[in-house]
């Protein structure tokens, strides 16, 4: 059946890219090049970018098997249980909102630099504030306002970086040069957050008229990102000092002043705030929605479900976003330590890898006969290496910040404990008012009506 | 198991709480859509379509070639759905309810679920 309202593949491949560009990736990009001692950058990025491919073809085969737009929470409560998929949602829903605070913290910083005489926390309050304001009144981007924006965004960056790389002759010193294994798998593991959100297109899957669509775009979004950011990279480290460019939130300034002066960064201000507004506009509203549904399943309050009547928005869920990200990006504020926010992100990223990785490995062995409409290959072995290999992954990057560590270990205890003991609550809270509703309805309907 | 019949009996009572709650129709306004129920383990499709705040019924389901939005899942979730005996979240989350289309029209299909049974 197809539906009026459908998505072309260019759509969801700048979708797919559009959601997973955004300012603090040029911050991971940064410290992805101070990691390595030459310019091997871009090794780690595609090595990254591969691995990625491997967790993208574990997306698909689930998002082929059950296409919803509950995406993960679906996928984890088919493999395993409710339990496990709420928590695991919860966790990965707070981890997003915690990366948006710190991402409009970086980009009030990129602001900043270039309007000196506005405060950085005011510039977080007013990018959060116009965001939400948008989102409280029901603003979409349209897909091809996305597509403009996100294929403007990797020909600038493209451009950066040929311009970049031409002026030293299309020359890189020492471009094979890690400086160690250890080097290179740290390298990698950050290199992860720059990928993080292209899964986020799944939840389309009910826009599509051929699922294999969302598969094709994710590979191709991960292909694309992977060049440009290996590109961009490479130009930003062989342009600037990496000892420089790791330290400040702004690396891509530092970069474009050097290639074209007040040109370029005016340019990159540009760029920063449209790779931004697009994450931020997404995280929130898929954020947003994640917790309506779950206000309507009784997994958080009820006040968090309800809705504007006049443009069909869930309000409270929008607040609640905007006052979690907007603690999240003071504090990072106070303390300078957004480093810690984005390892964070990239080890919830690697470990949600490990769990879709599982799930396919649980739902080949539960549902053997369940239609598929793609495959990941390789049998058993590839989901299982995605397992081993993202596993590793986010133990190298927890294993070098205990910061991040204590805060993702907090928010799963914290998101367990919740599960455990506050959702049973709700859920009966939820039942009793629906038994009385129920009797109070049964009792005002005229009798020959069916009742319910 | 549940009948076309019933789903139908269901669907018209849906219709009829839609058309006499006026903050509804108000709400409906500028929601043109044609929304296709079809049930996946029986013969049965209806199609509700909405025109300038008022809901109305067809069983001409099988012609309806583009609909905006397509309810499907088992008749008896169908009958129990829109007879309001589950709200329609769980099903969705667990995957035993399909709601094809935009997320808009999914969040608004859900929104007149609630305000005609509540939560």
């Amino acid at each position: 059946m197809r539906l009026k309202r459908v998505l072309s593949l260019p759509t969801i491949v700048s979708t797919s890219a559009g959601l997973t560009l955004a300012s603090s990736c040029f911050v991971a990009a940064a410290q992805v090049a101070h990691y390595l001692a030459g310019n091997a950058a871009w090794l780690a990025i595609l090595v990254s970018g591969i691995l990625c491919l491997l967790a993208a073809a574990c997306f698909s085969e689930l998002n082929g098997m059950l296409p919803s737009a509950a995406g993960i929470r679906l996928y984890l409560a088919r493999a395993f249980n409710e339990r496990v998929a709420v928590t695991a949602s919860l966790v990965y829903m707070g981890v997003v909102a915690s990366v948006i605070g710190a991402e409009s913290y970086v980009l009030s910083q990129v602001l900043v630099a270039a309007v000196p005489w506005i405060p950085a926390l005011a510039w977080i309050i007013i990018l959060e504030a116009l965001v939400v304001g948008l989102n409280l009144r029901g603003v979409k981007l349209a897909g091809r306002f996305q597509d403009v924006v996100t294929y403007s965004l990797v020909s600038s960056l493209l451009f950066f970086a040929f311009l970049a790389l031409g002026r030293q002759g299309f020359s890189v010193p020492e471009p094979l040069v890690t400086g160690g294994a250890v080097n290179l798998i740290n390298a990698v593991a950050l290199g992860v957050f720059l990928f993080i959100g292209f899964e986020w297109v799944t939840p389309l899957a009910e826009e599509v008229t051929k699922i294999k669509l969302i598969s094709r775009g994710m590979f191709l979004a991960i292909g694309l990102l992977s060049v440009t950011y290996a590109l961009f990279t490479v130009g930003m480290s062989s342009t600037v000092d990496p000892d420089l460019l790791s330290a400040t939130p702004a690396p891509q300034l530092l970069f474009a002043e050097r290639l074209l002066g007040k040109l370029g960064v005016g340019w990159m201000v540009a760029l920063s705030l449209a790779a931004s507004v697009t994450t931020f506009n997404a995280g929130l509203l898929s954020l947003s929605r994640f917790i309506y549904a779950s206000a309507r399943e009784h997994v958080l309050p009820s006040a968090l479900a309800r809705i504007n009547r006049r443009y069909f928005t869930p309000w409270t869920a929008i607040l609640a976003v905007f006052a979690f990200a907007l603690v999240v990006s003071i504090t990072v504020y106070l303390t300078r330590r957004y480093l810690v926010l984005v390892n964070v992100g990239a080890a919830t990223e690697a470990l949600i890898y490990v769990l879709a990785a599982l799930a396919v490995w649980a739902l080949r062995r539960r549902e053997p006969d369940a239609p598929r409409p793609y495959r990941v290959p390789a049998g058993r072995l590839l989901p299982w290496v995605v397992v081993v290999v993202f596993g590793l992954l986010a133990a190298a990057v927890l294993g070098q910040d205990l910061a991040a560590l204590a805060y993702l270990a907090g928010t799963v205890v914290a998101g367990w404990l919740y599960v455990r003991w506050a959702v049973p609550v709700l859920k009966e809270r939820a039942r009793a008012r629906r038994s009385t509703a129920r009797l109070r309805q049964a009792e005002m309907v005229p009798s020959g009506r069916p009742s319910r | 198991m549940a009948t076309h019949e019933e789903l139908g009996e269901c669907l018209a009572d849906f219709r009829d709480r839609c058309n006499a709650d006026p903050q509804l129709r108000r709400l409906l306004l500028d929601w043109d859509r044609d929304i296709l129920v079809q049930a996946t383990d029986a013969d049965s499709s209806y199609v509700l379509t909405v025109r300038d705040g008022t809901v109305y019924l067809d069983h001409r389901g099988g012609e309806v070639g583009r609909p905006d939005v397509t309810v499907s899942a088992e008749i008896a979730l169908l009958v129990e759905l829109f007879s309001g005996r589950i709200t329609p979240t769980e099903p969705y989350l667990n995957g035993t309810l399909k709601v094809l289309g935009t997320e808009e029209d999914v969040m608004r299909l859900d929104f007149i679920s609630l305000m005609i049974w509540g939560e």
